[in-house]
């Protein structure tokens, strides 16, 4: 069984305080460590431990800048056996759909059971790509998927519905599968495996190596775009008990009695 | 005239909150820009759901057929293809539910709409609509606009918008001539199976203390669990904290865990993402303690501590041990 | 790996007497057998990874092993060998997986931002070397006194001392990344040449002739797996005792308490200081030292060593070390037991805890003694 995993390497932003670049486009990528976005990583686990049990190979593709290789090395170090990198400045600023298109492009010239991707990333947060993907290349799909049971040119998913609920499917191979966060137990790359990757090679697919008009992907290929990015309002509601720890969580602790629960 | 299109979400017997607050951003939007809303009913048996959509759209329009019985994406996203191509409404709302994502991207793909998801608000400025959406974590919020297009598609973020009163002006309803196609064999619907429920149910308790990524270190639950009985409450958390093996599944809060409202909810370490706001914003009284001034979790919280919880959490149950003496 | 385990780590020395094993800290709470594991590595009959043999992710390093071994067979580097090829097949447990990506990705294993690095230093006047700037004399404080709550008061009262002192110290500020000690012992060797050469190369940019750490764990790396990098690296007990020696560190302030101390193993078993950490705790005036029966290099492992702050013992029972320290150390009728050690300090302090002996007696850094003495 042969797995197509579409993955991206996103900023880390967690930890990270965010700050908008002055164009108010994009933010201040310097300081934030760069990563494979987390339900990426789940899925690529997903997919190794797939080809794993019932042999096979995962190929990863990205759409991304020439950092975007670090993701595709560690996913070969983790046990990838090919990766491709959609490259050019055709791609870029593309809109959930427009990127879509683009993977679609790279994806259906490659053999696959099974393509999977991550449910959504932590930058961008459309929850869309996969979907969209799934969609362009004229397969089933089913996002949200914390189950998955392996059948005869067939896969049963459990897709994870709100309050928990688990919706059961059957769904027919190839199809297209989101995957969500906590499916698995993602892997380690140490960083000798990683070294050992960056030999290997990545295929670099511009927009007409892929047979696409560049009007059809990137920003220009997008029908959404971004008019300028601004600070959410923060801190409304909350009254800010101020102080060392010990005065802040008095305070609170007075406030906590007042209402009743000490 | 124009029309903004909602589509109704429900599962199991029941209209979710989503479709009303859908219909209520449609409603304010409208009325500033001049367009009617609809409401989309589809489903099998659902014909009743249309006496409460009445009252918060002008139209309401019924597919009862059973073949819509099971939510399913692919004989979901045909029967919208139809009713959008015939109707063009300017604008098309789907709840940013996991229901709602499966469902619109493949219809902004096959219908070539212009299409924005997660929206967390929505404005016209003239003719152009404007989307707000938040990225990076919730700690970037971005204006989105789109393309000369008919029809516009959003998926639109639950708890993200209020539901407005119903208004005494019913709507009409409509049945709707489409034809339905039956559950393709490429994605067939089996069962919902229910969350395990453990032998803690935070939907019941007064007192909900609640820890996220922030806790850093499972080691740390101990001190958590402390100030949770100290305040006779119990412990739940946010996603991560589930995804690391924490705690178990049924002590998740949020949009894919449990909706909790308690009396109280102090989050710990929580940074307040809108999968977790959205299954405790209900709480009467929120509490949050966090290191980053700048955490949303702040906006939703009545009272808030900015400051390291590994300082704060004994600190708090020092004060409250001394309280009690 | 096409070397045998044999060949490797030397174990053909090996003659079974079993030392190893008696030495073995965590040999009598877990299943770690040391002498079983260089047997079958010997024979190679046993599993070659840490994968197939959980329990050497139980081994603290503290040595104990390859120091009493009378054949100078190492079977602690065998057992860090074991985890690195299970690390080299990305077979780690979460907690080391998430200290090792963080490492890489903040420089630090805590899995907290590198522009937080410093903030235990917010509201303290330190010195931090602009970037090419020359430090000769640099204070390395390390990621646990950085980001861990309570090891942070470590770095605050060195600070506070050195400030007594007159010390001309600097610190990196954030550009300050993990030593790589834990890191080489959690089996990562390839991150750990990675850290190597970073700090290397930033050493030297501030002209660094002098690290004073906070950690035994950092002054071990830089001093014997650094190769040559030509740089003094001293514990910071090292060198409060020469500031003393030299009259620059003078403490007025009596601390009237009974003390003992806890010989960290990377202090003293790894690197035979045992002398400095007392001479330093013996010239803060009012404190009475009594000393533990199993000190120096008798002295009981903590079980925070060998990247076990981020391992979840494997198929542990009994009593935990830290807690035979501690209640050791309240039957000696100790107020403070003292340590010198960012990990000894937090697996102490949680045993006093653990072990119900709150209030009755205090884990207080040594650094932090002689702050309260100034």
């Amino acid at each position: 069984m042969n797995i197509v995993v579409c993955l991206k390497q996103v900023p880390e932003t967690a930890e990270a305080e965010v700050k908008l670049a002055s164009d108010k486009k994009g933010i201040e990528m310097e300081g934030l460590p760069l990563q494979i976005n987390e339900a990426d990583n789940y899925a690529l686990e997903q997919a190794l431990l797939l080809t794993e049990e019932h042999d096979g190979d995962v190929t990863v593709v990205t759409l991304g800048p020439d950092s975007s290789d670090e993701v595709l090395r560690m996913s070969m170090a983790k046990g990838a056996a090919e990766a491709v990198r959609l490259a050019g400045p055709a791609f870029d600023r593309g809109d959930p759909v427009a990127i879509a298109r683009a993977l679609a492009a790279a994806v259906k010239d490659l053999e696959y059971d099974l393509v999977l991707t991550g449910c959504m990333s932590s930058d961008d947060g459309n929850t869309a790509v996969g979907m969209a993907l799934a969609e362009c290349l004229d397969l089933p799909h089913a996002t949200y998927v914390t189950q998955m049971e392996m059948g005869d040119g067939e896969v049963t998913v459990g897709r994870e519905l709100e309050g928990g609920l688990i919706e059961k499917l059957k769904m027919k191979m190839p199809c297209v599968l989101g995957i969500q966060t906590g499916i698995n137990e993602p892997r380690y790359a140490s960083i000798m495996g990683i070294a050992k990757a960056s030999k290997r090679e990545i295929a670099m697919k511009s927009a007409s190596d892929l047979g696409l008009d560049e009007g059809s992907v990137g920003e220009e290929g997008s029908r959404t775009k971004l008019e300028e990015l601004a600070y959410p309002p923060v801190g409304e509601g909350a009254e800010i008990l101020e102080g060392t720890p010990a005065e802040s969580s008095g305070k609170l602790a007075e406030v906590l009695r007042e209402k009743g629960f000490v | 005239m124009d029309e903004i299109l909602v589509l109704a979400e429900h599962r199991e017997g029941e209209l979710r909150d989503i479709t009303f607050e859908m219909l209520s951003k449609a409603r304010s939007l409208g009325k500033d820009a001049g367009k009617s809303v609809t409401a989309l009913l589809l489903g099998a048996g659902v014909g009743d759901y249309a006496e409460a959509l009445k009252s918060h759209a002008d139209e309401v329009l019924v597919l009862d057929h059973g073949n819509l019985k099971a939510f399913n994406a692919a004989v979901y996203q045909q029967v919208l293809s139809e009713v959008l191509k015939s109707r063009e409404p300017s604008l098309v709302m789907i709840g940013h539910t996991a229901f709602g994502v499966d469902l619109a991207p493949g219809l902004a793909v096959t219908l070539e709409l212009p299409f924005a998801s997660d929206c967390i608000d929505l404005a016209y400025e003239g003719d152009d609509l404007k989307a707000t959406r938040q990225i990076y974590e919730g700690k970037v919020n971005a204006t989105v606009s789109f393309a000369d297009a008919p029809t516009v598609l959003v998926t639109f973020r639950p708890s993200a918008c209020p539901v407005e009163d119903a208004e005494a002006s019913a709507g009409k309803v409509t049945e709707l001539d489409v034809a339905v196609p039956e559950e393709p064999a490429m994605r067939q619907f089996l069962e919902y199976v229910e969350a395990a429920v453990g032998e803690v149910d935070i939907t019941k308790a007064d007192v909900v203390v609640s820890i996220g990524r922030g806790l850093r270190e499972e080691e740390n639950l101990p001190m958590i669990e402390e100030l949770a009985e100290a305040l006779g409450g119990v412990v739940a958390c946010s996603r991560p904290c589930v995804d690391a093996g924490w705690l178990p599944k049924d002590r998740q809060v949020g949009s894919s865990g449990k909706t909790v409202k308690p009396k109280l909810y102090l989050a710990i370490g929580i940074s307040g993402q809108f999968q977790h706001l959205s299954g405790m914003k209900a709480a009467d009284t929120i509490v949050a303690v966090n290191k980053d001034p700048k955490a949303p979790i702040f906006s939703e919280a009545d009272y808030g501590i900015v400051g390291d919880l590994m300082k704060v959490v004994p600190a708090l149950k020092e004060k409250i041990a001394e309280l009690r003496a | 790996m096409a070397v045998s385990l044999k060949e490797t780590y030397e174990l053909l020395g090996c003659i079974q007497c079993g030392r190893c094993t008696a030495g073995c800290p965590v040999g009598f709470r877990t299943y770690l057998n040391v002498r079983k594991v260089v047997y079958e590595g010997l024979t190679e009959t046993g599993p070659r990874d840490a994968k197939g043999r959980p329990e050497a992710w139980n081994c603290t390093t503290c040595s104990n092993c390859t120091d009493r071994c009378p054949k100078g067979v190492k079977p602690m580097e065998l057992l860090i060998g074991l985890r690195s090829a299970a690390i080299e097949k990305g077979k780690a447990m979460p907690t080391v997986r998430d200290a090792l990506e963080s490492t890489f990705k903040h420089g630090n294993p805590w899995g907290r931002g590198r522009d937080k690095r410093m903030e235990w230093a917010e509201d303290l006047d330190v010195p931090v070397a602009d970037e090419g700037e020359e430090a000769p004399l640099l204070y390395f404080y390390g990621c646990t006194p950085a980001y861990e709550t309570r090891a942070q008061d470590v770095a605050k009262s060195l600070v506070r001392v050195f400030a007594a002192a007159g010390v001309p110290y600097k610190t990196l500020g954030t550009a300050e990344s993990d030593c790589g000690n834990e890191i080489w012992r959690l089996g990562e060797q390839g991150l750990f040449e990675l850290l190597v050469e970073g700090n290397t190369e930033l050493f030297r940019s501030h002209g660094v002739e002098t690290i004073v750490t906070s950690s035994p764990h950092c002054m071990n790396t830089f001093k014997n797996e650094y190769g040559d990098l030509g740089i003094e690296a001293l514990h910071y007990s090292q060198f409060l005792k020469e500031l003393l020696d030299e009259g620059k560190l003078e403490l007025p302030t009596p601390v009237e308490k009974t003390v003992t101390y806890h010989d960290p193993c990377f202090l003293g078993k790894h690197n035979e200081i045992y002398d400095e950490p007392r001479d330093v705790l013996n010239a803060v005036p009012g404190v009475t030292f009594v000393e533990f029966d199993r000190s120096r290099e008798r002295a009981l492992c903590c079980e925070g060593g060998g990247g076990r702050m981020w391992v979840e013992a494997v198929e542990e029972r009994g009593e935990r070390i830290a807690e035979i320290r501690v209640n050791d150390a309240v039957a000696l009728g100790a107020d403070y037991l003292v340590t010198a050690c960012p990990f000894c300090l937090l697996t102490l302090e949680d045993a006093v805890k653990t072990s119900g002996n709150e209030g009755k007696i205090e884990v207080v850094d040594l650094s932090e003694l002689v702050a309260m003495a100034l």
